[in-house]
């Protein structure tokens, strides 16, 4: 798999490319900035383009605007922005150039190699990733009157992080150790006790479940 | 133009009283030199007319000046009823007996005046005794007396009573031995009453009434004698006799000598008038209306608008005094309030004097309260920079400690485990793999706290995304549930948006830990060239600026972008606090 990387600082950026490396993956360029990395996607046409979101020279929010322009141009390569801090507004925003094939996590995770790994190849996928931080800031943020989530068991609350972070019904199974049909079956009492409208699609699923989290 | 005391004009209605006072002086003398036995002497018409005539003429002189005090009115009729009462000595039946009638009116005018002295006034009990007392020796005992008989003791050959109804000579005796134990009751009452207004009395008001009441006292002092000498059948002859007159002769001239003070007191106002007119040196006006005002306790107080509080001449902050202690005269210029004077409560006296000091004043405070201004704006600033400075710093130290004793610390300990790790490699993989995961762990920690820090010093967010992202960031943080109204069609200057999130972040850090409340709303507006900020909780309110450093240096920081914080938090009704910064 073939991925490129996108972070001012050499420091990391090495670094990342040693632990791809490491996990098999095929790093064919490395970019200091937003241009250096439009230029390479161009030339290598990467499965998933790797962008640290604060870049020079303005150093705020050079890799959003990347991923949209990565986006707009070359459709089909994955995006995984990586981000200091955990922004709700920023995934959203970011949610907004697309649910395929886009993620936003955090960069502590590069500490943990499997993460990585994992959240590279869900990307390369088609795949939607939401660091879980920023999906624990939504579940968990204070809500006027009463809070719908309220409702839901300890195991319908877990199934609902997992969804918001862009995890298909099998690989929630996985990770809950559980059935895939269990797993529907929870899914769908989720949906129906926060009046999301249920959809086959894992992507709108993904959007809907965020826009609740957010609005709710 | 220094008023003069001389000429007084007086009003036609009190000039008819000169005449009518010289006819009543004439015909007193008249009456007193064509008595039948022992006629008084020359010299004894003369300080009769003496006594009279200075009751009149100061009387008329007090009127003028305070048409509103009773003073003077009172003074006018205690000479008219002095001149009365030397009808004793007329041989006319009629004359006789009024003058018999009156024989003792003047002493209670006397009286009146020495405790009312000098606003004309009776506030204490005692005062109201002391006249009642009188009014009933001279009013209705003297009628009695003279309706049984007037039981006169001296056996003259004297004119017919022509209101006499019965003759009980016993009775009209016991009437007189009544009348003069009262007498002396009254004279020892009216010094403990006139003492015990001096030592009340304060100094500007002792000036005034000091000629006066030591004059009343020693002529109440010598009643005291000249009584016991009647009772006891004269042992001292009557020398007492002309001890009273005389120094009643010195009451009116006291009077006059309180009343010129007074005058001098307003005299002074012109005073004040004309050395304003000239250089005012900083600092000197409130000792200019001190001696004005003859009250070396008095106080300016200048009153900063915008800020809504007093000052005084070096900007620092003066509250105004409540109850008796003191007394407030609020200068206006205008139609605004620009100052007010604190002063002594007997200046109270005189309203007008006070007034018209303070108006006669008027531009001269409205420079000082300029300066007033200037210098508590000086000193605020001084003080908000200081706390500025000292937040900052108390921040560089909490910053310092939190990369010392938290991250480093947690650096150097994943250290000491990668390098356990390393040693332990060969020997125990599995217990090296454990210790790289402790190891990563601590890391991850480290990392958050790091960006933790980095956060509070400045959010990143609020110069990548603008306020509105920024507070939204706050809001999924936060542990209450934030309603946000943010109407910012553009984006604000980075100070004041800094100001605006530090604003919110630190309301909601105090709302957290005291106003357990329920929810909070933010409200952010750009309006007429001001950026308006505004934080309201349902909790349990009672916040003030003055406690707690976190509103105050909130306060400091909307100041020094020249806008204005204001805290609003009645007891159990929530908290707003509302801040106003200018942005063009």
């Amino acid at each position: 798999m073939r991925v490129i990387l996108a972070d001012d600082s050499m420091l990391l950026r090495e670094g990342l490319a040693r632990l791809l490396d490491e996990a098999e993956f095929d790093v064919v360029g490395r970019a200091r900035d937003g241009d250096e990395l439009l230029a390479l996607v161009s030339t290598h046409r990467p499965d998933v383009a790797i962008v640290d979101i604060r870049m020079p020279p303005t150093h705020t929010d050079e890799g959003l605007r990347a991923a949209r322009t990565i986006r707009e141009r070359w459709p089909d390569v994955g995006i995984l922005v990586l981000s200091q801090f955990a922004r709700p507004s920023y995934a959203f925003e970011l949610l907004e150039v697309g649910t395929e094939g886009i993620g936003y996590m955090l960069k502590d995770r590069v500490s943990d190699l499997e993460t990585l790994a994992d959240g590279v190849r869900r990307v390369a996928a088609g795949g939607s990733v939401l660091d879980p931080s920023v999906v624990g800031q939504l579940v968990g943020r204070p809500r006027r009157g009463r809070d719908p989530l309220d409702e839901l068991t300890e195991r319908e609350r877990e199934v609902l992080g997992l969804m918001a972070e862009g995890r298909t019904n099998r690989a929630i199974a996985e990770q809950l150790v559980i059935t895939e049909h269990t797993v529907e079956k929870h899914v769908t009492n989720v949906m129906g006790k926060l009046q999301i409208p249920a959809s086959a699609d894992d992507h709108r699923r993904v959007l809907a479940v965020l826009t609740f989290l957010d609005s709710a | 133009m220094r008023p003069r005391l001389w000429p007084i004009t007086l009003a036609p209605a009190r000039l008819a009283l000169v005449p009518a006072a010289l006819a009543a002086g004439i015909g007193a003398a008249a009456v007193m030199a064509g008595a039948p036995d022992e006629p008084p002497s020359g010299a004894e018409i003369a300080v009769s007319l003496l006594v009279g005539w200075s009751f009149v003429a100061s009387g008329l002189v007090a009127w003028e000046r305070r048409p509103d005090n009773v003073t003077g009115k009172v003074m006018v009729a205690t000479g008219f009823a002095w001149f009365a009462h030397e009808l004793v000595w007329a041989t006319e039946p009629v004359l006789w007996t009024l003058g018999q009638l009156l024989e003792s009116t003047y002493l209670l005018g006397v009286g009146f005046l020495l405790v009312s002295f000098p606003d004309g006034r009776l506030h204490t009990a005692a005062e109201r005794w002391v006249v009642a007392t009188a009014v009933l020796i001279v009013g209705p005992l003297q009628i009695a007396w003279l309706l049984l008989g007037y039981g006169d003791a001296r056996g003259c050959a004297c004119p017919d009573n022509v209101v006499q109804v019965a003759d009980v000579p016993a009775a009209s005796e016991a009437i007189v031995l009544v009348q003069q134990a009262l007498g002396a009751v009254l004279a020892a009452g009216t010094i403990a009453v006139v003492a015990l207004r001096w030592r009340r009395a304060s100094p500007s008001r002792r000036l005034a009434i000091a000629p006066v009441l030591v004059t009343g006292a020693v002529l109440f002092a010598l009643i005291i004698p000249w009584t016991l000498n009647d009772l006891l059948d004269e042992p001292l002859d009557d020398w007492p006799d002309v001890a009273v007159q005389l120094a009643l002769a010195t009451v009116p001239v006291a009077f006059l000598i309180g009343l010129l003070r007074t005058r001098l007191a307003r005299g002074a106002v012109a005073d004040l008038m004309v050395e304003l007119g000239e250089e005012v040196a900083p600092g000197t006006l409130h000792a200019a209306l001190a001696r004005a005002l003859r009250d070396p306790s008095l106080k300016v107080a200048y009153w900063l608008a915008d800020a809504e509080r007093f000052v005084d001449a070096e900007g620092r902050p003066v509250t105004l005094p409540e109850g008796s202690e003191r007394a407030v005269t609020e200068v206006r210029r205008e139609g605004r309030r620009i100052a007010a004077l604190v002063h002594d409560p007997a200046l109270a006296d005189e309203p007008e004097l006070v007034a018209s000091a303070g108006a006669a004043a008027g531009l001269a405070l409205e420079n000082e309260r300029l300066q007033a201004e200037l210098r508590a704006r000086l000193e605020d600033l001084r003080a908000s920079r200081e706390r500025i400075v000292e937040a900052a710093e108390a921040e560089r130290k909490r910053i310092e400690r939190d990369l010392h004793d938290g991250t480093q610390q947690r650096l150097v300990s994943i250290a000491m485990t990668l390098g356990l790790a390393d040693s332990r490699f060969d020997r125990d993989p599995a217990r090296a793999r454990s210790l790289l995961d402790e190891a990563r762990a601590s890391l991850s920690a480290a990392l958050r706290e790091l960006r933790e820090l980095s956060h509070g010093i400045h959010p990143g967010i609020l110069t990548e995304r603008g306020l509105d992202a920024a507070l939204k960031e706050l809001a999924y943080g936060a542990r209450l549930p934030l309603e946000l109204d943010v109407g910012l069609s553009k984006r604000l200057p980075d100070r004041i948006e800094a100001a605006a999130y530090f604003m919110v972040s630190e309301a909601l850090t105090n709302i957290a830990k005291h106003a357990d409340a329920s929810a909070v709303r933010v409200r952010v507006q750009r309006t007429d060239g001001l950026a308006v900020v505004e934080i309201a909780d349902d909790g349990v309110g009672g916040a003030d600026t003055a406690h707690g450093s976190g509103l105050r240096g909130l306060a400091d920081r909307v100041d020094a972008l020249g806008g204005r914080l204001r805290v609003e938090s009645p007891p159990g009704r929530g908290t707003v606090v509302h801040a106003e910064i200018p942005c063009a």
